[in-house]
């Protein structure tokens, strides 16, 4: 970034900045910090000093957080959210394509009224859905929170991959069609390898969606089994209302998979997130 | 530069591609054998350019046959043909990616539980492999009691081999729901948990219940205690009571009252005396936490208890005949307010959850605390035991016929009414009354098994008896009697905010009797099923 | 120059061709997808909608809306999701001020980034049960506010009702600020060089210049951001609340809101007639927003397409 800065430059106004930054960025992190911190803890010591060092850092947080049902968990949102995460990106993959490539009358309004779904609540679909999974006895089955997530996740995805699609230079098509392929043909060969990266960062972005999302789990898997690691923490505070450094404990094992992935892939969620605004205007 | 296909397709192209192009070769071999050759309209398919991908199929069959197959090279495609053909193929791909998520959408799972289809005579008991599911609660108020039943299942099963049980215990939060789940879909556990009172009523109402007076005989019945009091309608018993839930003890530090110069409370006005020395000194009286809500619940029963006469009372403040502003129903509210404004509570009572809160007397930071009946004895035993600890009813402060009684409850057992194998689920309700199983309830929990032919006499601790005969002839659990969701919204809400000090007691009672007509409104059942049950 | 016409006659013969084909050819292609679509959102909300309208299977015309209407709880729960519509202005001030703050700092403008976006990837049931044990009477805000004197700040955040809507929006602020300051400071980052040329050379101060230059030009952002948190606020909510509340809509009904009324009647009280009306109401709501976010991505999609 050698941009040149559109402001003079002080002294004062340096330190503002800064102290400004240092506060919201201690403000972004304590939280965290005392939820890891405190997993090490005993129950009182987390009472008195939420803020300090562990005095003698012991592991029996995590243990108990584990055993308690924690590898069925962290399995089902794997899978759950594996599983979404593909059928997402396949299905806004294919309509995208559908949408970027192929002009027809009221594309735009339909493509519209599809990102437009983005701002219907989920508590909405949630009982007709429900009533719905209870008739096909598909209640606590991971098939249908599948299913309900990449119907929620596909609005955005189309958006996003629709806009990429759209970017793609017409000559590299024409002659692919020129050439002799089938529009199948070019989306498999030359469009999907050309879209490597706003795949992976759409696939990153409804990825933090779904590992995150509560709600819906909450309400369609009911069996302690099928439960994901979402579901299974917002129970834990409950349980373990007593122990709170095993309730961090918990909190630290959902959380981590998401912050390394965090630290190593910052700019995918950074560019996912911010395609939709900045592109096109 | 643009990229010829062929080159696009080295570029990036797949195993699968190649898959791809016997499929396109599937086609292909048809015109190939059809030849329809002087139909092209040279440029006027988008699709297709015929010379190369002719040239293209070639290079590729060669190579992925292995051996080159003989085609003439100056066949034309026609650009209908193409269009079909590669239309075909396309369809082919998105329909099949099509029919997963349809496959997903359709596909219903096989039935959840997994019972034979043998039809049991309903008098014999059936010979054929079975398994029955329990759903339950109670590990988290009577701890032990996983261990008992899961040794009463394995007792069950090795006098009847055919039968295998499995058990499911749930969250707080989620034994209701998961129940509601289940009825749903009438699918489900055979054996379900209930709590007492208008909790076994309402699914019963709703027929989700199969009556366990249909199975038991009313002589086993009787010995189960608050079997028709709390599950009876119109003469059937709903559930079988399981365990004892005295509601709720008060529990008591001699020693901390003793270090202040104080003697255990025997009535309202003594307590509140309490509360104002040791509030002086800094001392949490009584250790609560309203923040979950349950908390408010129990206050209701044990204080609102006091003024009225019976549970009948309160059904009638239910469905209309009196309302809950009335003074038996109203008074209650202003001793909670007392008790608030002579600081008998710990301050953070409205941010602290009900477990949290009860860990206060475990610490010695509180005097008292109010826990759930089962779970009496254990907390007197952290506590320090019966030297230290005295378990007993709230201090009365009327004279109401069930002012100073404990309350007591029963939580049961029932079963549901999709279940198949309704009389094995009995025969094991009973098998779970056995002198010999009531015992082993009472070593592992240390709480009362909800059967009069259990034998108190080998209680050995004076509290912990003392407890259990005041729950014999105990006062009915006031909040098993009103709508669930009056106590959620009316009491749940009002004892934080009384607590709080943002509302009055005057305004609690109205508040609580403005829901009451809502809920009337709201539930068009209500007032039936209710006046039903009164009788 | 044969061939380049040819190339041009080929070309429009194209696009005549493709046009009529395309519609049909389309249809494969966003088939699945919109079949998704259509089973999630479609049957639900016409589910919905019919549900609203029945009691036990039995038509009942408008009787479930009167209740739903009259209903304190409910017209309580409205008013919270617009109180917390008042958080949104808040939210884009502070991103803006942060974003722009981000822009003019060179040294360690990754960590700051990094640290500031932190809380938006965290799951929201983390979030909310870290920062009720952080707002409890006795916990660790409150702990520090006593340590430096400042003990009459410290409040019953979850228990007092008269604060607890604040206190739980200002979890939300916590976590959704990250995503407008990514949003924004990347919009600014691609500016082109000569918008601050002027500023510099006039020697504009750096409120100024910001206010007067960044702001408009990064105004479809900013606007973009505040529709998606309108949205969030009225549709997205739940989580927190449910999880900081324990389900029951804070002390009294201090913190209930729509989504978690629609919850509590399906699931709890056993009403989903009251429940779908709710959802009708909520649905209607969020049109509104809808409509605002279509026009919006109208002009952009269409902007994309005639590139």
């Amino acid at each position: 970034m050698t941009k040149s800065r559109g402001v003079k430059r002080s002294k004062v106004e340096a330190f503002f900045r800064y102290s400004l930054l240092s506060f919201v960025a201690f403000t972004a992190l304590v939280p965290a910090y005392i939820m890891f911190t405190g997993s090490f803890k005993s129950q009182g010591e987390f009472l008195n000093s939420p803020f300090g060092i562990p005095d003698s850092p012991s592991f029996a947080g995590y243990q108990s957080a584990w055993t308690d049902n924690f590898p069925n968990w962290l399995t089902n949102s794997f899978l759950i959210v594996t599983g979404a995460v593909v059928m997402t990106e396949i299905l806004a993959a294919l309509a995208a394509w559908g949408f970027a490539r192929f002009p027809f009358n009221g594309r735009e309004t339909l493509l519209g009224a599809m990102v437009s779904l983005m701002v219907v609540p989920p508590v909405v679909l949630l009982i007709p859905l429900f009533q719905f999974g209870v008739q096909l006895t598909l209640i606590s089955t991971l098939r249908l929170v599948i299913l309900i997530y990449v119907g929620l996740m596909l609005p955005f995805s189309i958006y996003m991959l629709t806009n990429f699609f759209k970017s793609i230079p017409e000559s590299i098509l024409e002659s692919a069609s020129i050439d002799g392929a089938s529009s199948f043909r070019t989306f498999r060969s030359i469009v999907l390898p050309l879209s490597g990266a706003p795949l992976a960062t759409l696939a990153v972005v409804n990825l933090l969606w779904a590992w995150n999302e509560l709600l819906l789990a909450l309400v369609f898997l009911q069996s302690n089994e099928k439960k994901t690691l979402m579901v299974g923490i917002t129970g834990f505070q409950s349980r373990y209302s007593l122990d709170i450094p095993t309730v961090m404990a918990g909190m630290s094992i959902a959380t981590l998979p998401l912050v390394i992935a965090y630290l190593f892939g910052q700019r995918f969620f950074i560019a996912g997130l911010t395609a939709g605004s900045t592109k096109g205007e | 530069m643009a990229l010829t296909f062929r080159e696009a397709l080295r570029v990036h192209g797949t195993k699968e591609n190649r898959l791809d192009f016997h499929l396109q070769h599937a086609d292909l071999a048809q015109l190939v054998a059809h030849p329809t050759c002087n139909r092209v309209v040279r440029g006027s398919s988008p699709l297709v350019g015929p010379k190369k991908v002719v040239d293209f199929i070639l290079k590729y069959v060669k190579n992925w046959r292995g051996a080159p197959r003989q085609v003439e090279p100056d066949c034309r495609f026609s650009p209908t043909f193409q269009l079909g053909g590669f239309r075909r193929m396309k369809s082919k791909k998105v329909l099949a990616i099509g029919a997963m998520a349809l496959a997903l959408l359709l596909s219903a799972c096989s039935s959840s539980s997994d019972e034979t289809s043998a039809e049991g005579d309903k008098a014999a008991f059936p010979t054929e492999d079975l398994t029955l599911n329990i759903s339950w609660w109670g590990e988290q108020e009577a701890p032990g009691a996983q261990k008992w039943l899961e040794e009463t299942i394995a007792l069950y099963t090795k006098e009847h081999p055919n039968v295998t049980i499995k058990h499911v215990l749930q969250t707080t939060d989620g034994l209701i729901p998961s129940f509601e789940a289940a009825a749903a879909a009438q699918s489900g556990p055979d054996i379900q948990y209930f709590w007492g009172g208008i909790y076994t009523q309402q699914p019963g109402w709703d027929g989700h219940i199969a009556p366990i007076s249909d199975y038991l005989s009313e002589e086993e019945l009787s010995h189960y205690i608050n079997a028709k009091v709390e599950a009876g309608f119109q003469g059937k018993v709903w559930t079988a009571p399981w365990y004892i839930n005295p509601s709720f003890p008060l529990l008591v530090r001699k020693d901390i009252l003793a270090d202040n110069g104080l003697s255990v409370p025997t009535n309202w006005d003594e307590l509140m005396k309490v509360c104002d020395v040791l509030s002086a000194k800094k001392i949490t009286t009584i250790a609560g936490g309203v923040k979950d809500g349950w908390f408010g619940g129990w206050i209701y029963s044990i204080l609102g208890g006091q003024s009225v006469q019976s549970q009948a009372d309160v059904i009638n403040a239910v469905v209309g005949t009196t309302k809950f502003t009335d003074p038996e129903h109203a008074t209650w509210w202003t001793k909670l307010e007392e008790s608030r404004d002579r600081k008998c509570w710990n301050d953070d009572i409205n941010s602290l959850e009900l477990y949290q809160a009860q860990q206060k007397f475990v610490d010695g930071t509180a005097a008292m605390t109010i826990t759930a009946g089962p779970d009496a004895p254990n907390f007197a035993k952290k506590a320090g035991g019966d030297e230290k600890v005295t378990i007993m009813a709230m201090p009365a402060w009327s004279d109401g016929p069930l002012a100073g009684k404990m309350g007591t409850t029963s939580q049961t057992l029932g079963i549901t009414k999709w279940s198949k194998y309704p009389q094995v689920a009995a025969d094991f309700i009973k098998f779970s009354h056995t002198t010999d199983r009531l015992n082993a309830w009472y070593a592992a929990t240390g709480s009362m098994p909800a059967d009069d032919r259990f034998d108190i006499s080998q209680v050995q601790s004076a509290s912990t008896k003392a407890l259990f005969e005041s729950a014999l002839n105990g006062a009915p659990y006031l909040e098993n009697f009103i709508p669930a969701q009056l106590d959620a919204d009316a009491v749940f809400k009002n004892v934080q905010l009384v607590l709080k000090g943002e509302v009055t007691a005057a305004e609690a009672a109205a508040d609580k009797q403005a829901i009451m007509e809502r809920l009337r409104k709201s539930d068009r059942k209500l007032v039936d099923n209710f006046t039903a049950w009164a009788k | 120059m044969k061939l380049a016409s040819r190339k041009t006659a080929t070309a429009d013969v194209t696009r005549r061709q493709r046009s009529a084909h395309s519609s049909k050819e389309a249809l494969y292609w966003i088939g699945p997808a919109a079949l998704v679509i259509l089973l999630i959102f479609g049957y639900s909300v016409v589910s919905v909608l019919i549900s609203s309208f029945r009691y036990d299977g039995d038509w009942v015309g408008l009787e479930n809306f009167e209740i739903v209407i009259t209903d304190p709880i409910f017209l309580t729960a409205l008013k919270h999701n617009g109180l917390l519509l008042l958080a949104v202005p808040v939210l884009i001030i502070l991103a803006f001020i942060l974003a722009v703050t981000l822009f003019e700092t060179r040294r360690g403008m990754r960590f700051y980034r990094s640290a500031i976006f932190l809380p938006y990837i965290l799951p929201i049931p983390v979030v909310a049960v870290v920062f009720g044990q952080i707002y409890q009477l006795n916990g660790a805000l409150n702990i520090f506010l006593r340590s430096i004197g400042l003990e009459p700040l410290a409040q019953d955040w979850l228990g007092d009702p008269s604060i607890a809507l604040g206190t739980m929006s200002s979890v939300i602020i916590w976590k959704e600020v990250g995503f407008g300051v990514i949003l924004m400071l990347a919009h600014i980052i691609s500016l082109p060089n000569e918008t601050y040329e002027a500023a510099r050379i006039d020697g504009a101060g750096f409120w100024r210049t910001h206010l007067s230059i960044t702001r408009p030009a990064i105004l479809n952002t900013i606007v973009f951001y505040g529709v998606i948190e309108a949205i969030t606020m009225v549709s997205w909510v739940f989580n927190y609340v449910y999880v900081m509340s324990n389900g029951l809509g804070g002390p009294g009904n201090a913190t209930m809101v729509s989504e978690l009324y629609i919850y509590r009647a399906a699931f709890q009280n056993k009403a989903p007639e009251l429940a779908a009306v709710a959802a009708v109401f909520l649905f209607v709501a969020t049109l509104i927003l809808m409509v605002a976010f279509f026009r919006i991505q109208r002009r952009s999609i269409a902007g994309t397409f005639n590139k």
